[in-house]
């Protein structure tokens, strides 16, 4: 579908939802509005801004205009003091930018339920998988990695459909435009850098082809179990340096950093999953598995896989587990994997429930081969219905070619101050 | 002859029949008791159950936090199905709980958190757990099932100058729960529940208090509840406004997919 033809079914319908009796619409929404300051104490050999201030605006709104159709709609506003935010008001439905959209689209979805058939088409999110750490089979969901270690999902475009009968789901996903992860500016401090190279994204191309994915899952008195199947292209590309640009310039003279023309290739992927929960006396044990393969030449065949504990103790909840990688046809030379590049690692996370306005927070992961180190501990503070308080600080350490440990220069602090509605 | 001088089938027979009575008052009372839960439940059953719920959270040091929701519930009881949405404070707006009960077992419980576009399956060991910062635990959203529980009348008490039946209920072995057992109070004039002590082990651990009793709809509900955590010295406070029976709903409201549309 064209950006105009997307354009006409969104007319429709909301052209639908103006139609319905007024009375027949019951309205919610929810939104926040985000400032958030972080502190980053040391340099780094392309990024020496140590302060960045950040501004999220975010709005949703809710109506059902009839007993079977509910229409979804909500936007985001931003703003950063660091150059991460497009300059132009355009409002963004694509999501593919290199820079965060200065107003985007969140959401715009029309959903509509049929006895147990509930379809969802447009703008929405679209989550698989059980496990909360590493989610190997939750193929839908790219994320905005600008900032590697606080990222956040981004919507996808497409086609829902969920059967539910009883204790079984399938569950049916088409997504004919192709929603990349966003990475971390190539000048950033995020994109680790070294020996005087910068790399220069050239014009980008995405895949044309649709993408699709079929899960089926089954909820049992005490357990729950599914298998899914995927074929698209990874979010997660592959980073070439582009010959066709020739090779990289060097002036005369400069000191400055010598740019690289780079190309983002997203390999086709296809996935065979599974993820299942099982409770336990003590704990309850989640396990994810995703096994990868691609046709794209340079890219690789791997499977990941995830166990995954949790236990809830009076005010604390407890998570922790394991992340796992087999490269089963090794081909790629460079690609930018947060799930795999946090993969072979130990990751827990702790948080406790100090009273009813107060909580804390420590989380952690640990490669096992100790190049890389990453501890985040986090306390917030409720004032009222509306008003939360946020510091948090980040450690990092590890070695240069470790996916953790190259991030060892951005320990930060931050700061957040949110105002829900 | 035994060597007391009495005969011995006389001695045995008195001590059999005097077992059999009591044993046949001790059954009588279960039966009574199971009874009086029976009609209770009868009583309070209804096809569906809309209500908007203020929670009021007071900690130990009596500071307040608001927490508002809407419950809708189809069916009664161990046959009933519940979606439980937070409204208020704006940061948990639409966050979500369905809870599938059962006559005959612990109910399946699933929480729908927006901010990560996830639903999450309560397990049975975390149903202890408070919810979500209440003093009400994920257990205590379950409804109720006369036939999860075995009964036996322990007496009769004034609760705020209402008479009523004193039972102790024990969970079945096929209904895991925290509680080891709980007395309910149950007002004699109307059926209502008046007051629950659970127990852990011998250990009061949360009591629930309901008062404001008024006919709605011809079932004798009570407007407010107070749960309180006498471990933690906390209390919460759910009164509920707009409170409808019988709405028309569908069973296809109440599924995991119904629980992510807000």
């Amino acid at each position: 579908m064209s950006r105009a033809g997307y354009a006409v079914w969104v007319a429709a319908v909301v052209t639908t939802c103006g139609a319905a009796p007024v009375a027949a619409q019951p309205i919610t929404y929810r939104g926040f509005v985000e400032a958030r300051g972080v502190v980053f104490p040391q340099d780094t050999f392309n990024d020496t801004q140590n302060v960045v201030a950040d501004f999220l605006g975010r709005s949703e709104l809710f109506a059902q205009p009839r007993q079977w159709l509910q229409l979804a709609a909500g936007a985001e506003l931003r703003a950063n003091s660091h150059d991460q935010v497009d300059d132009r008001w355009r409002p963004d439905i694509a999501d593919r930018g290199t820079l965060r959209p200065r107003v985007s689209i969140r959401r715009l979805t029309a959903t509509l339920t049929r006895g147990p058939l509930t379809l969802d088409a447009g703008k929405q999110f679209v989550r698989w998988g059980k496990t909360d750490i590493v989610t190997p089979t939750d193929r839908f969901a790219p994320r905005d990695f600008v900032n590697v270690i606080d990222n956040d999902f981004l919507p996808v475009r497409g086609v829902r459909g969920v059967l539910e009968i009883g204790a079984h789901t399938l569950d049916a996903v088409l997504l004919p435009f192709f929603t990349p992860s966003r990475l971390p500016l190539f000048d950033q401090r995020w994109t680790p850098v070294g020996g005087g190279f910068i790399g220069r994204e050239q014009d980008p191309s995405f895949p044309e082809r649709s993408q699709a994915g079929v899960r089926w899952g089954y909820a049992g008195s005490g357990y729950d179990f599914s298998v899914s199947f995927f074929d698209g292209f990874n979010h997660l590309p592959n980073i070439e340096p582009d010959v066709s640009y020739g090779p990289p310039s060097i002036v005369a003279g400069s000191i400055g950093p010598i740019e690289i023309p780079i190309r983002k290739g997203y390999p086709a992927l296809r996935m065979y999953g599974g993820d299942a929960a099982v409770p336990t006396r003590w704990f309850t044990l989640k396990g994810e598995v995703g096994s990868f393969t691609s046709s794209t030449p340079l890219s690789d065949d791997f499977v990941l896989y995830v166990v995954q504990l949790e236990r809830q103790k009076g005010e604390w909840v407890f998570v922790g587990g394991y992340a796992g990688e087999a490269v089963t046809a090794r081909r790629a030379q460079n690609a930018f994997a947060p799930d795999r590049g946090t993969s072979k690692s130990f990751i827990g996370r702790a948080s406790y429930t100090i009273d009813v306005n107060r909580s804390a927070a420590i989380e952690g992961a640990v490669r096992q081969n100790g190049d890389g180190v990453y501890a985040k501990g986090e306390f917030s503070q409720a004032r009222g219905s509306h008003w939360r308080v946020t510091v948090s600080g980040v450690f990092i350490r590890g070695e240069p070619d470790d996916f953790i440990g190259q991030f060892r220069l951005n320990s930060h602090v931050a700061l957040a101050l949110r105002y829900s509605f | 002859m035994s060597r007391s001088g009495r005969p011995v089938g006389s001695g045995r027979s008195g001590g059999s029949l005097l077992l059999i009575a009591l044993l046949s008052v001790a059954q009588l009372w279960a039966q009574d008791a199971r009874a009086i839960v029976a009609e209770a439940q009868r009583r309070t059953a209804s096809q569906s159950q809309h209500y908007e719920g203020l929670l009021q959270v007071f900690d130990s040091k009596g500071t307040i936090a608001d927490k508002r929701w809407t419950l809708d519930r189809i069916g009664s009881h161990g046959n009933s199905k519940t979606i439980l949405r937070f409204t208020v404070p704006a940061e948990v707006k639409g966050v979500a709980l369905l809870v599938v009960n059962h006559p005959n077992r612990a109910s399946d419980q699933w929480m729908w958190t927006p901010g990560i576009e996830r639903d999450r399956r309560i397990a049975l060991q975390d149903r202890s757990q408070r919810f979500f910062g209440t003093d009400f635990s994920f257990e205590d959203m379950e409804e109720r099932d006369v036939d999860q529980f075995d009964y036996t009348l322990a007496g009769e008490e004034d609760v705020e100058g209402a008479a009523c039946w004193r039972i102790e209920s024990v969970p079945k072995q096929t209904k895991t729960s925290q509680y080891t057992r709980s007395i309910v109070w149950v007002r004699k004039e109307t059926y209502t529940a008046a007051r629950i002590d659970n127990y852990v082990k011998n250990e009061v651990v949360r009591r629930l208090i309901y008062s404001d009793l008024q006919n709605v709809q011809g079932i004798w509900t009570a407007r407010r509840l107070e749960m309180s955590d006498l471990r933690r010295g906390s209390r919460t406070r759910l009164t509920l406004d707009k409170l409808v029976y019988n709405l028309p709903m569908k069973d296809e409201d109440f599924t995991l997919q119904a629980l992510r549309r807000p």
